[in-house]
Parts: structure tokens; sequence; C-alpha cells
């Protein structure tokens, strides 16, 4: 099965002055996908959004929307509608005036146009609204109209550039749920720039990682979670595990890694190493078994490994319960399990167990 | 406020139904003020002053609104006040020597008549620029137009960059630009611009004195002339319904525009 590209972006290059904001990135995004560019600020995320809505020229390389170049083309001219940052309404017009000035410039005739605003505002939820000015709304509200404004323009794709990142977080879970359902309906590729990794995950078909300019990876949102290539991608995403650590040796199936006074030992997953070789570990702390030491004779399958360690911090966070572990080697790593273990204080003695797949290596 | 505004209104309005007396005033009620203004030439003068700042508004307008247009859209951000500064820089000068200073340019062997002349344009020269109305005109646009320039902008200023962006996006063209987005965000701007220029052009007496023809007469000039007759009354009469049609513009505005619009950022 081939899946038509709807988006197409070839070795683009955008410096500011001698600052690189994209540095040789590639993307392709198949059609009807929701695709999530995910990255710190100031990573080129944007840049690249808008680089494929025309707002940039970029200084190297091509984009290609639906097979064809649209380079050499402005904003309006290209099969891309676009959802600004913050709140972006014409502040004089209402409800659906905002909504209806894209095609009341294309002069089409008004009974059309109050027909499809009327469709749009059902679709987005703002239904009896029609009349009120962008500043008698609310945040949710405004960005609901920025939505409506940009689809009912009918093009095949939905640029949205952090167009949650202003409402707060209740309401930021809620309207991921309704963009999700919202780009189901209608059917379009959208592609969403934001840095929360949270909206991500919940929006995503697929994401791209973007720092420094570059496209580090992408994956579906579980590819993303649970296996990230990337030590930054592993950061980034909140993980908190990480260790700096030596390739010992290695076979098929096992490597050692020295993790400084320590030596772990984690499932070789085709990683391309070399002996001796400076690695990242990460390992998530739901992956981790706590077992207070003088349990520490209960039968441990063969396939975990086991370090010890002292409980230097106990919190309670509703659903989870995070302990702090203080190894030997005098670094801290993060437990969570979501049930208290009975009996474990602090300065507790205590044998951390995983199975040896959890501990991912990362190679930068 | 009340010191500086309102005491001094309500003594103008006092004053303008006082008898006149051989030198000052004395206390009483008599709208012969009035009637000495509202029926007599006077009050043509006043509807003409009126008329010619009018097109004063209209020609600064027509020049300001482009002009304040393109340092918002087309000056770098960090660039843009001192641009803004560049149009204060003549108020350095006093009034009268700016004002003076256009009839060498504007008189029948001035500079622009010269340009024209040497260039071919025309063939003598327009005698049409300077004592005459037009001269009023033209010396109400160089003295007030950055006025305009400067509430425009500043309605404009205010316009986040993102709806010049969504433009961009949607396509909008330069007239719907103009039609649907410029003028309306910048209604408050060029109103208040508007009203600053059309009660200076009434009110202020140096204009029509030193380009106004002998004929040429506004507000300010009849309040003047009233004075130097002795005629405190009828000056008072003049000023107060100077007052009261700048007040009655800015109610109209307010209404229409809402103009603390101005001051606050577009939410």
């Amino acid at each position: 099965m081939t899946i038509k590209n709807s988006i197409e972006v070839k070795n683009l290059v955008k410096t500011y002055g001698d600052v690189y904001a994209l540095k040789n990135v590639n993307l392709q995004i198949a059609q009807g996908e929701y695709f999530v560019l995910l990255g710190p600020s100031g990573g080129g995320k944007t840049t690249l959004l808008r680089s494929i809505g025309g707002f940039i020229r970029p200084d190297k390389g091509s984009v290609a929307i639906n097979g064809k170049n649209v380079d050499n083309l402005p904003p309006d001219k290209r099969p891309t509608s676009m959802v600004f940052q913050g709140f972006a309404l014409f502040p004089h017009m209402n409800v659906s005036q905002n909504i209806g000035y894209g095609l009341k410039i294309k002069s089409i005739s008004k009974d059309i146009i109050d027909e499809k605003v009327n469709k749009m505002m059902n679709l987005v939820g703002l239904s009896g609204l029609s009349e009120r000015m962008p500043n008698e709304l609310s945040g949710g509200q405004q960005q609901r109209v920025q939505l409506a404004r940009a689809l009912i323009l009918e093009n095949d794709v939905l640029l949205l550039d952090e167009p949650l990142s202003a409402l707060d977080a209740q309401l930021r879970k809620d309207m991921c749920i309704e963009l999700k359902r919202l780009q189901k309906t209608v059917g379009i590729t959208f592609v969403h720039v934001t840095h929360n990794q949270e909206e991500a995950m919940s929006v995503a078909d697929r994401i791209a990682i973007i720092a420094n300019g570059e496209l580090l990876e992408q994956g579906t949102p579980r590819e993303i979670y649970s296996n990230p290539k990337n030590k930054f991608t592993a950061e980034f995403i909140g993980e908190k595990n990480i260790f700096k650590g030596k390739v010992l040796d290695f076979n098929k199936k096992l490597i050692n890694v020295d993790i400084i006074d320590d030596t772990i030992k984690i499932a070789n997953l085709n990683y391309d190493i070399k002996t001796n070789q400076e690695i990242y570990l990460s390992i998530k702390s739901e992956s981790i078994d706590i077992i207070k030491k003088n349990k520490i004779e209960k039968s441990i399958s063969k396939n975990n490994e086991t370090i010890n360690g002292k409980v230097s911090e106990i919190t309670f966070l509703g659903q989870f319960v995070r302990y702090l572990v203080v190894l030997n080697n005098g670094k801290e790593i993060q437990v969570r399990t979501n049930h208290e273990v009975k009996g474990l204080k602090l300065k507790d003695n205590v044998a951390l167990s995983w199975n040896i797949e959890d501990f991912l290596l990362h190679q930068n | 406020m009340v010191v500086f505004f309102v005491i001094p209104l309500l003594l103008t309005v006092v004053w303008s139904v006082f008898e006149r007396t051989m030198f000052w005033m004395e206390p009483g009620f008599t709208l012969f003020s009035y009637e000495n203004f509202f029926f007599s030439a006077r009050l043509e003068n006043f509807v003409v002053s009126m008329l010619h700042s009018s097109v004063s508004v209209f020609f600064s307008f027509l020049i300001g609104f482009p002009i304040a247009v393109f340092i918002r859209r087309r000056v770098a951000k960090i660039a843009q006040h001192r641009v803004m500064l560049l149009f204060i820089l003549p108020f350095m000068v006093s009034e009268i020597i700016r004002i003076f200073a256009l009839r060498p340019i504007l008189s029948r062997n001035g500079l622009i008549n010269n340009f024209l002349m040497d260039f071919n344009f025309i063939d003598s020269p327009i005698s049409a620029f300077v004592f005459t109305p037009t001269g009023v005109v033209i010396g109400e646009i160089v003295s007030f137009l950055p006025f305009m320039i400067f509430s425009t902008f500043l309605a404009l200023e205010a316009i986040p960059n993102y709806v010049f962006e969504v433009c961009a996006d949607l396509g909008v063209n330069r007239r719907r630009m103009f039609k649907d987005i410029l003028l309306p965000l910048a209604a408050p701007g060029l109103f208040a611009g508007g009203v600053f220029i059309f009660v200076n052009g009434i009110g202020i007496a140096l204009i029509p004195t030193i380009l106004g023809g002998p004929g040429s007469v506004n507000a300010g000039l009849i309040a003047t002339q009233a004075i130097i007759a002795l005629d405190f009354p009828l000056a008072m009469a003049v000023s107060a319904i100077m007052m009261f049609t700048l007040m009655g513009l800015l109610f109209i505005g307010h209404k229409l525009f809402n103009l603390t619009k101005l001051l606050e950022p577009i939410s």
C-alpha cells in the first residue's frame, strides 16, 4: 500500500543571521495524518511550520504539498490554512464575520457564506455565538473561531501553531480531544506545533521531535514514548532516569555498561555500538520495582537486574507514589509505583530491579 | 481638569452673555454677542472656515494615512518611534516662523513656482498658492499633518501583527485590507487627528493672517479681532461656540468609535 504524501519537505535550511533555525530538515507527512511537531521553544518547529505555510522563505530546500512544489507561492495560494498562536481574531468583527471573512473576500455570495459559516459554527461548537465580538469570548471559544475561520476555506492542510498554549490545563485537555475529533471529521492533514508532550501524545498519529533546528526522530506517540532513540527525546518526554555510561562489552543479546562504580546489564536491541563508546542509558521510573532489602531473597527472575540503594525521598502524588533512591555511586534514581510499598521508610536499604529490556540505550 | 478646563469654559460662557462696556464688560444677561455673531458676516466666515478646515482634514487624511500605514507596516519595529520623532522636529521651531517660512516657498516667485517654471510644467507662476483659501489649506496641512500621522500611527500600532498574517493567509488584497481592516481599526486615530486639525483650522488665527488673503477669516481671527476692538463678550461668544462645536464633534466621535480604544491595545 502506498500512502500519498500530503506534505514533503526536502533539505530545508533557514538561518537568522548566524543562527540556524532549521538545519537540513527532511519530513514527509501522509494525507489525512494528524502530525505533531514537538520540541522546546526556539527549536525551529514554528519556523518549519511557517515555511510550510509560506510565511517564511527558507534559504534552501523545498516544500511540496500534494506533490506540487509550492516554494514560490504566497500563503494564500498554498492549499494550507493556519491557526495562529494566541487568539488571532479580527478584533473589530464578530464571530460569524471572522469565520466568513476568508470567503467574503473571494466574492462568494452571501447566502452560501452564511450557510457555510453556520455549518462551521456547529462543527466547532460555537452555535448561538455568531453575534459575539472576540473580546466577549473565552479563550477556548476564540480558538474555535480561529479553527472555523481556517477550516471554512476547505484547504487540504491545516497548520496549527501552538493552538492551545494560551489555554489553561484542563481546557487544553478538552480541546485536544476536540481537535482529534475534528480532524477525523474533516479528514484533512493537520500539522500541529507544540512544546507540550502530553498535548502531542494525545492528538498525534505521528510525532516529530525537533530541537536546535534538527529533526531528531519521528514515530507514533507509542514509539516516541516507550522507545525514544535519542537522549534528548528521552529527556524531553519526561524521563528522569538518564545515566551516562561506557560500553564495557557486548554480544548479540546483552550489553554490559559501566555507569561509574556499578555495572548494568541491558538487552541489546540491535544497537549500533562499539566497545568503550560513551553512551546514555535511560529507564522509565514506572518500569522499576522497589524491594525492601531484607526481602531480597525472594526469587528474582533471571531476566531481571538489581542494584542496591537507599531511599532518600518519598512523595505521594495521588495516583502514584514516587521514591527517590540514592545508588552506591551517589546517583539518584526515580521509581514510580501505583501503590505504596508496605513498611518502606526513608533511609531504608532497598534493591531496585527491572527487566533488562526496559533499559534503553541512547547514542547521544 | 476642573481648574484648567471646566472653570475657564464656564467663565467663557458666562462672560459671553455679559454687557459690553467701553473698555471691558459688566455683569448682566444679553444675547447680543451671539446675535452679533449669528446675524452678521461672521457666521458666514465661520462656516467658510469650517469648510476650509474640512478640506484640510481630508487632505491630511489622504497624505497622513498612507504615511502612517507605511511606518507601521514597512519600517522596522525598533525604528518606528524614531521615524515618528522626525515629525516632531518641525515643532521645535516657533509656529509663526514655520508658517511664515511657507510664504517664500508658495509665493509667485517662490520655490515651488520657480521649480515648476524651470522644468516647464507651467508657463506663468501660479498665484493661488498664497493669500488665498488654498494658501490657508496648504498652511493648515503643513502645520497639522504630523498630528494626523501620529494619532493614526498610534491606532495602527495597536493592531497586533497576527492580523496582517491572517490577511496573508486568507489572501486579502490591498483594497480589502484598506477597507475592511486598516480603516476600521485606525478609525479612532483618524477621527482624533481629524478633530484636532479641524479645531485648530478654525481656531488658530495665525494661518489666515499670514497665508490667507485680505478676506480670509476663521473663528480664531474673529475672536482676535473682537478683542482688538475691545468687544470682549463677542470674543467670548466666538470662543464658546468653537468649544461647543469641538465638544459636539468629540461626543459624536466617541459614540461612533469609542475613542478610549486609542489608549488601550486591542485584545
